[in-house]
C-alpha cells in the first residue's frame, strides 16, 4: 500500500489484494488521515486484482470515516473482478467510481 | 464426478496462509481445461474459498484457541467442491442474517457473498467434533470452450 499526496488529496494505491490481511492496514491509515482532517482520499485499485468481503469492509469504513470528518472518498481503476463485486453487493451506488485515477483526482477540484 | 481429479491438503487456519492457499487455487484452477479461459468464474470461486477460510480463521478458531482446516478441492467433469473441515467452533448457518445492502455495513457479507457464487452451501457439524462445509459449483461442460 503506497500513499501519495498530491495537491491536498491523498492517494492510496492498494497492493494486488484488499483482503482481510491488509484491510485493517487500510482502516488505520485513513482513520490517521481523518484525525489529521487530511480528508480527501482517492483509492487507487490500478494495481488491485482482488477484492474480498473484508476489502469492501474497509472501503465502506473508509468512506464513513471521510464522511464523518467532512471529507469524501473516490475509487480508480477498478478490476473486473472489483467491479463485479461492487455491483453483487451494490457499492457500486455507495461509492464514487472513476475508470482512471485523473478523473477520481479531478472530481475534488470540479466539486 | 468422472474424472475427477482431487486435492487435499490440512494447513493450521492461520491468516497468514490465506493469500498462499487463494494463490494455489486459483494456479490450480487456471490449469484446468474447464477453466482454461474463464476468468470470472476462477474470480468467483477463489472469492468462496477466500471467504470460507477467513471465515474459519476468525470465527471457528480464536486467537486463544487455534487449530487446523482440512481443505479438499474435487473437480468432476461437470462440478467443482471446495470441502473444508476444522475442530472449532460450530455455527448454525441458517441463523445468519443476509446482509442489508441498501446499508452497507462494514462486515457480514461473507456467507452471503459465497451463497451469491456458489450453486450449494452445505454445513454440518459431526459427533466427533468435526466442523464440515461443502461449497459445490455445477458447470457446463466443455466450459473451457466458453467465451
Amino acid at each position: 500500500m503506497e500513499i501519495q499526496e498530491r495537491d491536498g488529496i491523498t492517494i492510496i494505491t492498494t497492493d494486488e489484494r484488499l483482503d482481510a490481511v491488509v484491510a485493517p492496514q487500510l482502516k488505520d491509515a485513513v482513520n490517521k488521515l481523518a484525525e489529521r482532517s487530511e480528508t480527501k482520499l482517492v483509492i487507487d485499485l490500478e494495481k488491485t486484482r482482488f477484492i474480498d468481503s473484508s476489502g469492501c469492509g474497509a472501503l465502506v469504513a473508509s468512506l464513513r470515516a471521510l464522511i464523518k470528518s467532512n471529507g469524501d472518498m473516490k475509487i480508480a481503476n477498478p478490476s473486473p473482478q472489483a467491479k463485479t463485486l461492487f455491483q453483487l453487493t451494490r457499492l457500486h451506488r455507495v461509492f464514487e467510481i472513476f475508470d482512471d485515477l485523473e478523473g477520481a483526482v479531478e472530481s475534488f477540484t470540479a466539486s | 464426478m468422472d474424472d475427477q481429479i482431487s486435492v487435499r491438503i490440512e494447513v493450521p487456519a492461520e491468516m497468514i496462509l490465506l493469500r498462499p492457499l487463494d494463490h494455489f487455487v486459483r494456479i490450480f484452477l487456471g490449469q484446468l481445461p474447464e477453466f482454461s479461459s474463464r476468468d470470472d468464474l476462477i474470480n468467483d470461486l477463489e472469492l468462496a474459498f477466500d471467504e470460507a477460510f477467513t471465515n474459519i480463521q476468525r470465527h471457528a478458531y480464536t486467537s486463544e484457541k487455534k487449530g487446523p482446516v482440512s481443505i479438499e478441492i474435487k473437480v468432476g467433469s461437470g462440478s467443482l467442491e471446495f470441502k473444508f473441515e476444522d475442530r472449532g467452533q460450530s455455527f448454525d448457518p441458517s441463523s445468519v442474517q443476509a446482509p442489508n445492502l441498501d446499508k452497507p455495513s462494514e462486515g457480514g457479507l461473507g456467507i452471503w457473498l459465497i451463497r451469491q457464487v456458489m450453486d450449494e452451501y452445505l454445513y454440518h457439524s459431526e459427533a466427533d467434533g468435526r466442523n464440515v462445509l461443502r461449497l459445490i459449483k455445477h458447470f457446463p461442460r466443455g466450459a473451457g470452450n466458453s467465451p
